[in-house]
């Protein structure tokens, strides 16, 4: 890329910032909350951060509109826990083998569906959720189905864990950024934009879709892995069609196509969800109506709504 | 028996399914939309027919019809309030444009689910049955009474839809739209009144399924998410709008299943159908009977 600054870098750049920023802010938490129960609920926030900036990839980004990220979670979970299960891995081969895995499957899912476009893409990655799902739970001998799956913890300090999630989430988002500022973001907003447009000008669409599957699922994948070492143990609920809800939900709240929107939305949508929950156990509904609204009447969230030209 | 028994079973949930599918085919033919809160429709109707009769004291027989009702209500109003951004000004929308709708009533579907949860309840409830008999035998097969009745409604409302959209000035007014919504409404068809006509029909329909099938199934909350995901499989093996290859692929997927659940494997019969889905959808996009060079 030239030295020229456009809108886009300038816009990408403001939004680094911007989530910097959050982060940074994550970071300071610990001095004032020591709760290990609320450290643990912003363990799961960042969980979900992460599995929002993943889909946000696809979606917001991409305009892939996947319904399978938390099975992809699942997946990345279950390697991890089934090479520690039947063959005694070590973590620290677990883990990368969760991100291998699952970049391999989005590789090939991605693959798949390329012809596939909006309903039609929606219902084949919703048929491979639920078959990933269903097969995990009736597979007794190999996972235990829905039992689930002890898994060892990297190490036991809520603390620790905290920063390590949000470690990942740095590393994700330095990540995302670059990408997206160089040649395969600029493709990628094409390809949403535009896609026969975005071919007939050169663009290698296959290549760049399937870039965006296998690196959108292996984010999930490797927040899945993650997530099993923290709680210590996985399950099919992991792949829950619920789960995918409510990541569609944070992202469509904080903003599509953005960096701080999906962090931002997820923060809100599972502190919020903790709250009401004592409230009486209405966090879906309200969320639910939230995700109608923000879709019908504020396409662009949060972020779009706070970086507004006025 | 055994084969001929599956075969009439499996007939017989056919026709549900095809209660469910024909109006998701019915609203994708039109708008090109999956409407993924349809399983809640169901759940609606069946809730409806529940409560009127057991908390009411409604005769079953009176509360069939009111569920209808509740579940066009429904329809209308989820397509006057959701659905009206996708054909006026949507076309200029520069992210989430092909998913605005699958959003939106993915959203929907939670909202329902966990309103009924709060609202009446999590636990499952069993409806009164239309009739008193329990078993009876039509030659070599047995019946259950009340799956014998629903079924036999089901196929005077499939009937009864297919005249309606063949005979009726509002059925051609549908067929019109579909084809093409533009040319309709040079034509003096008022497209929009049409497509919430859709969402009505097709909220009745659904909620009739669920109303028919409340004393079998025992409905709790998330009961719609097993016959949604029946029909977006029947509704892609129809060829997605075809209310026509929605019949035939309900009977056809209701048959098919019976017989793998017995002779394959009970614990995967639900991601069979999602296979064949996945298949379809990727190998032939038109639908193994729908029409041929559908656009993707």
């Amino acid at each position: 890329m030239s030295g020229e600054r456009n809108l886009w870098s300038r816009r990408l750049a403001l939004d680094l910032r911007a989530s910097l920023g959050v982060v940074a802010a994550l970071a300071l938490v610990p001095a004032f909350v020591d709760s290990p129960y609320w450290l643990g609920v912003l363990i799961v926030s960042v969980y979900f951060a992460l599995l929002a900036l993943g889909w946000n990839l696809l979606a917001g980004f991409t305009g892939q509109f996947s319904l399978a990220p938390a099975a992809f979670a699942m997946l990345g979970a279950y390697t991890t826990a089934l090479l520690d299960y039947h063959w005694k891995v070590p973590l620290a081969l677990g883990i990368p083998a969760a991100i291998v895995s699952t970049a391999l499957l989005g590789w090939l899912l991605g693959r798949v569906v390329l012809r596939l476009k909006g309903p039609y893409l929606a219902l084949t990655t919703l048929s491979f959720a639920e078959i990933a799902r269903v097969v995990i739970g009736n597979s007794y001998v190999f996972t235990r189905g829905d039992q689930g799956l002890n898994v060892p913890a990297l190490f036991h300090s809520r603390v620790g864990y905290y920063y390590l999630f949000l470690g990942v989430l740095l590393a994700v988002l330095a990540g995302l950024y670059f990408l997206m500022r160089a040649r395969a973001g600029r493709f990628w907003l094409a390809i949403r934009d535009d896609e026969i447009g975005a071919e007939s000008r050169g663009i290698d669409v296959v290549r760049y879709k399937t870039l965006a599957f296998a690196l959108s699922c292996a984010i999930c994948g490797l927040a899945g892995s993650l997530y099993g070492t923290f709680s210590q143990l996985v399950s099919p609920e992991l792949g829950l069609l619920l789960q995918t809800g409510l990541v569609i939900s944070m992202v469509v709240v904080g903003g599509m196509g953005s960096l701080t929107g999906p962090i931002v939305g997820a923060l809100i949508v599972y502190l919020a969800s903790e709250w009401l929950r004592e409230v009486g156990n209405i966090q879906m509904i309200v969320f639910s109506i939230a995700v109608i609204l923000f879709a019908r009447f504020l396409r662009t969230g949060l972020w779009g709504l706070a970086t507004r030209a006025p | 028996m055994l084969a001929l028994d599956l075969f009439v079973n499996g007939l017989i949930f056919g026709l549900f399914y095809a209660l469910m599918a024909v109006g998701l085919a019915m609203i994708f033919g039109v708008l090109k939309v999956v409407n993924f809160a349809h399983g809640e429709f169901y759940m609606v109707g069946a809730y409806t027919y529940v409560l009127c009769s057991m908390k009411l004291g409604i005769t079953p027989w009176l509360a069939l019809p009111l569920a209808a009702v509740a579940g066009a209500a429904l329809g209308w109003t989820v397509e006057r309030l959701l659905m009206r951004p996708l054909y006026a000004g949507y076309s200029s929308w520069s992210i989430m444009k092909d998913e605005y709708a699958v959003v939106v009533t993915f959203g929907l579907s939670l909202l329902l689910i966990n309103l009924v949860d709060k609202v009446v309840g999590p636990y499952p409830y069993r409806g009164p049955a239309l009739i008193e008999t329990s078993r009876f035998a039509v030659g070599p097969v047995m019946l259950n009474g009340q799956k014998l009745i629903a079924a036999g409604i089901s196929i005077a409302l499939l009937v009864g839809l297919a005249l309606f959209i063949k005979r009726s000035l509002w059925g051609r007014q549908i067929q019109a739209v579909a084809q093409n919504r533009l040319g309709a409404s040079l034509a003096g068809i008022d497209a929009t009144r049409t497509t919430s006509l859709i969402f009505a029909v097709s909220g009745l329909l659904a909620a009739l399924a669920g109303a028919l099938l409340a004393p079998l199934i025992n409905p709790s909350p998330d009961v719609g998410a097993f016959p949604a995901v029946k029909s977006y499989v029947i509704v892609v093996l129809g060829g997605m709008g075809s209310i026509w290859g929605a019949m035939i692929a309900s009977l056809l997927l209701g048959v098919l299943e019976s017989f793998f659940a017995v002779y394959v494997s009970y614990d995967y019969r639900d991601a069979f159908g999602l296979l064949i889905l996945m298949l379809v959808l990727i190998f032939r996009p038109q639908g193994l009977i729908g029409e041929k060079g559908r656009d993707v």
